[in-house]
């Protein structure tokens, strides 16, 4: 068999590619402690105030998520993203907090399980609206009012686990579509799915408690 | 013809992506003909914004002071 002649050229823009890739990888999880609190922060303390409800009680379980994190810091396997091996910290500290208030948490209702694709709460079996649309107001009216961003927040609080963390990591802190995929480890037909039940089940709790 | 569900699944979807020419021809000419996806279509902005919005809404984000205690603890972890 000849040997395929290959422009040396290409091989180096190949192996150039490769090393890019690899180092965006790595550069990612850098485990720059330094920079967990700056990078992921927000996020954490996001993803524990939907739980807790408590702006002191989320502050206290992103230090603590992040303190748990540096003692732990050599389990961290290169497979997932800081951010989600973060989330996993929180989440068992999450677990924690409940069970010292005398509220059992099961696993299970923060890691939820793959959403399956029944929209029968919002539509008839032919596909038609059950309560049909209706325009919003104005946003920027809305925007102004302080009890809108409470309400807000509470409808988030209600989304099941796995769609508010998809919803909070794309919608709220701009995330890729791709980043997301890669770090919730969803295909992109799963990763809109749980986007769209998130809009409407978050349209619905607005309209319910806003509104109406 | 798409019924409401399919539209309202192809009108989040491209919030996200650019959807394929075929399917955001059907989406169109469905949205022509229907007003409750039309309205759909701009909550799905409304959401958008305010999502948008919340992050510097102040409640949404670490305190300055919070974050510096934060910080100062994980200093001392560090370095004890």
């Amino acid at each position: 068999m000849e040997p395929r002649y290959v422009h040396p050229g290409r091989l180096r823009r190949a192996a150039a590619t490769f090393f890019d890739k690899y180092h965006m990888i790595a550069g990612n999880n850098d485990l720059n402690i330094q920079t967990w609190l700056e990078e992921h922060g927000d996020y954490l303390f996001n993803y524990g105030l939907l739980r807790v409800k408590n702006t002191h009680v989320a502050e206290d379980l992103v230090q603590e998520t992040l303190l748990a994190a540096i003692s732990a810091k050599n389990t961290f396997s290169h497979q997932s993203t800081i951010r989600t091996w973060l989330i996993g910290i929180l989440k068992h500290k999450l677990i924690d907090h409940f069970r010292r208030h005398g509220r059992e948490v099961a696993v299970g209702d923060l890691i939820d399980q793959d959403e399956e694709d029944n929209l029968d709460n919002f539509f008839r079996a032919n596909g038609r609206w059950i309560e049909k649309p209706e325009a919003f107001p104005n946003p920027e009216s809305v925007f102004q009012q302080k009890e809108f961003w409470k309400i807000f927040q509470e409808c988030l609080s209600g989304l099941k686990p796995k769609q508010a963390e998809v919803f909070l990591a794309k919608e709220i802190h701009g995330m890729s579509n791709e980043d997301v995929c890669k770090d919730f480890a969803l295909s992109p037909t799963n990763a809109w799915v749980i986007m769209h039940r998130a809009r409407l089940s978050l349209i619905k709790c607005l309209k319910i408690n806003w509104i109406d | 013809m798409l019924n409401c569900k399919q539209a309202s699944q192809l009108a989040s979807r491209s919030m996200d992506e650019k959807l394929p020419l075929w399917k955001n021809m059907t989406l169109q000419m469905h949205l022509i003909l229907c007003r409750s996806c039309t309205n759909f279509t701009r909550q799905l902005y409304f959401l958008r914004k305010a999502s948008r919005r919340s992050k510097t809404n102040l409640d949404f984000q670490l305190t300055d002071e919070a974050r510096q205690r934060i910080a100062n603890a994980l200093k001392d972890m560090q370095n004890g």
